[in-house]
């Protein structure tokens, strides 16, 4: 039995927000929906909570469905993006909350405060007030109210958003570990792509009304469904071009729109779905290429001659922007390179790693057959 | 010579500027500014307090008043108050009064006030109910202490005719009979000011952040519990200051008893600032009404001095002062 369950969920205001959201999270699953502002993130925690009323459709958690109950009646534990801490209230009493709301004893409730106040590393702030501690040490406090609840589901809304680097880090790390969450089924909200890759057993990504994709973040991220998807997810934004497929000697080739005569030979295997896919032999496209997946080549080494035009250098990473004839690629580099404005250099395309969408609708027309993991 | 290369350094607006005014003016308009509202309380709040403070020292009254011939008599104007039964009896009264009526108030406002918040869901039936609640307090209490006389007539009231059609009594009360006649005030009262604690509690409920609510569904707490856990210990410090403002009021409410019973029957319902008018305005007892006032006056300094204690505290202890 799934741990959370939504079928056929619907809910707008003056517009539709959430489409018939078919949603199942198991028992111990860590399920990340990501998706941009706007898109309805905070809303399905909502409807689950059961602090929103849904237009139409069913949600279960555990095997009970909880459509019509009240939220203090659902066992499902939510963070807020604000905290919502109770502000008269210390710390302590804070993440003791869901406990007394139970009506449990005091040395069980001051036990458990004091695990999850050590897990999160906040063992020192429990007498303060909310009003007393810092954003990140609110967020972790709000976070610790809700591991305290011991619920069916685990609702989080964007838990990590306001917490430093180092500490993010640390609890992305332990949300692996966590006994509580690797029990219990958690849906899990937010726009860092990052750290839905991270930290995501399945990941879904939502738009438009609903799931664009659901699957394994080496899925989503090597075999996207549709543009939308591979414009979501990456550091920097993936490269898109219009390109129109062409047959030339028994070897397809992507000749990019606008680049002079930029082209690419299509790697077999997608030459393969492309052909299987289209009737015809000639085809307009959007090619898509990762930035990581184009490197600088060396001078001579062949490659396509671009002009460079800018360049940022990250800690880690560095990210040059090339002219290739008309067409502007965005290509990871190390950050240390030695950049001049309108400098030549010289492309190496993985085409291997090339994704191809349909010009209208933006749908992947060359899927992996290696993905769905 | 110096002055040309003073105005080429200087920017243009400093020397397009206006010239400044001439001394006096500037010297002294400020003064002047100050000195007007500081005349004006001086004349009708300082000058007045302390001359009470000084003819509580004095034996006057209307004759020696007028004659200029009153005399120092130290502090006989406060034995004579506070050992007459008459002041202690109005000492009970207040007691009653403030238990009964300002506290009744405060908790039947707040009770009110909260009922209606978290009950009526619909905006606009808000709204009207809470304006139909607020209108006893914009009539005048001289106006109410007449209709409650009126309701309240022993032999063909309203209210005394609506409890015996319901049968809930078997003959007339006497409201202003002695015992009874107080609380006949009270209710008057408690009917006239009751929205004054709703309003300020509903103001305060009204601010308090609805996330804090929707935290508390999900912990899991119902609504007993959000009210007993969240609403009450978030509004404390309002329900206080409505209590502080309501037995401030008790404290010189003079109005509805002398309109409805004038203290009587036999001074059974008078409250000490109600002795002090009568003293002080009907018979011209300056000395002992400004003794009575003064007594009054120590009397809310206490207990001014306890709330903004309890104030500082709360603040203290929310991290903002």
């Amino acid at each position: 039995m799934a741990g959370l369950e939504t079928r056929g969920l619907c809910k707008g205001w003056d517009f539709p927000l959430l489409d018939q959201l078919d949603l199942s999270v198991e028992e111990g699953e860590f399920f990340v929906v990501v998706g941009p502002s706007g898109a309805g993130k905070t809303t399905l925690l909502r409807l689950i909570a059961g602090l929103e009323s849904a237009d139409a459709g069913r949600i279960f958690i555990g095997a009970r469905e909880v459509t019509r109950i009240p939220p203090y009646h659902r066992r499902a534990a939510m963070t807020f993006e604000s905290y919502a801490l109770y502000p008269h209230l210390s710390v302590f009493e804070n993440i003791a909350s869901p406990l007394r709301a139970r009506g449990e004893r005091d040395p069980s409730v001051r036990r458990r405060v004091t695990a999850i106040a050590e897990l999160l590393q906040i063992e020192r702030l429990l007498e303060r007030k909310p009003d007393e501690v810092s954003g990140g040490q609110k967020q972790r406090a709000a976070l610790g109210r809700t591991l305290a609840a011991d619920p069916e589901v685990f609702l989080l809304d964007e838990p990590l958003s306001h917490l430093d680097a180092r500490i993010r880090h640390d609890l992305r790390r332990q949300f692996h570990t966590l006994e509580a969450l690797r029990k219990t089924a958690t849906l899990y909200v937010t726009h860092d792509y990052t750290e839905a890759l991270s930290l995501g057993d399945r990941i879904a990504v939502i738009g438009g009304g609903g799931f664009l994709q659901v699957g394994s973040a080496r899925d989503i991220y090597e075999n996207p469904v549709s543009v939308e998807v591979a414009r979501h997810l990456g550091q920097l934004e993936i490269n898109v071009h219009d390109a129109e497929l062409v047959a030339q000697g028994g070897q397809l080739q992507a000749r990019v729109a606008g680049a002079g005569d930029l082209s690419f030979p299509v790697a077999e295997q997608h030459a393969r779905q492309l052909t299987a896919a289209s009737t015809s032999a000639k085809r307009e496209v959007s090619l898509a290429v990762r930035p990581q997946h184009i490197a600088l080549a060396g001078p001579d080494a062949g490659g396509v001659p671009g002009v460079a035009e800018s360049f940022q250098a990250f800690g880690a990473t560095g990210a040059l922007t090339v002219t290739v004839g008309g067409a502007t690629f965005r290509v990871l580099t190390s950050p240390d390179l030695d950049f001049r404005e309108g400098m030549p250099v010289r492309l190496a395309f993985d085409t291997a790693h090339f994704l191809y969408f349909a010009r209208d609708g933006g749908r992947n027309l060359a899927r992996g057959e290696s993905g769905d993991g | 010579m110096t002055a040309k290369t003073t105005t080429q350094t200087e920017p243009q607006w400093f020397v397009n500027r206006k010239p400044g005014r001439s001394i006096i003016v500037a010297r002294w308009v400020p003064v002047a500014l100050v000195s007007a509202p500081v005349l004006i309380l001086f004349a009708i709040v300082i000058y007045p307090t302390i001359w009470m403070f000084y003819h509580a020292l004095q034996d006057t009254n209307m004759v020696r008043l007028f004659q200029g011939s009153w005399s120092y008599v130290g502090f006989a104007n406060f034995a004579g108050v506070l050992g007459a039964e008459r002041f202690w009896n109005s000492v009970v009264n207040l007691l009653v009064y403030l238990s009964f009526g300002a506290c009744l108030q405060v908790l039947l406002g707040a009770a009110l006030a909260l009922i209606l918040y978290e009950t009526v869901k619909s905006n606009a039936l808000r709204t009207t109910l809470l304006i139909l609640m607020v209108l006893p307090m914009m009539l005048p209490p001289s106006i109410v202490g007449v209709v409650w006389r009126f309701l309240l007539t022993p032999s063909n009231g309203a209210i005394n005719q609506a409890l015996l059609n319901l049968g809930l009594i078997d003959s007339h009360i006497e409201w202003f009979n002695a015992g009874v006649s107080l609380w006949s005030v009270i209710i008057a009262d408690v009917w006239n000011w009751t929205a004054l604690p709703l309003l300020i509690v509903y103001s305060g409920r009204v601010s308090l952040p609805p996330a804090v609510y929707e935290a508390a569904q999900v912990d899991g707490a119902d609504g007993w519990t959000t009210l007993r856990r969240i609403t009450l210990p978030m509004l404390k410090e309002i329900i206080a200051i409505a209590f502080i403002i309501r037995f401030m009021d008790a404290l010189k409410f003079v109005d509805l008893v002398f309109v409805m019973t004038s203290g009587g029957p036999a001074q059974s319902s008078e409250l000490p600032a109600y002795i002090a008018f009568q003293r002080g305005i009907r018979s011209f007892e300056i000395g002992e009404a400004a003794a009575y006032a003064i007594i009054i006056f120590i009397f809310s300094a206490v207990l001014i001095t306890l709330f903004l204690k309890y104030i500082k505290k709360v603040l203290n202890a929310q991290g903002f002062a």
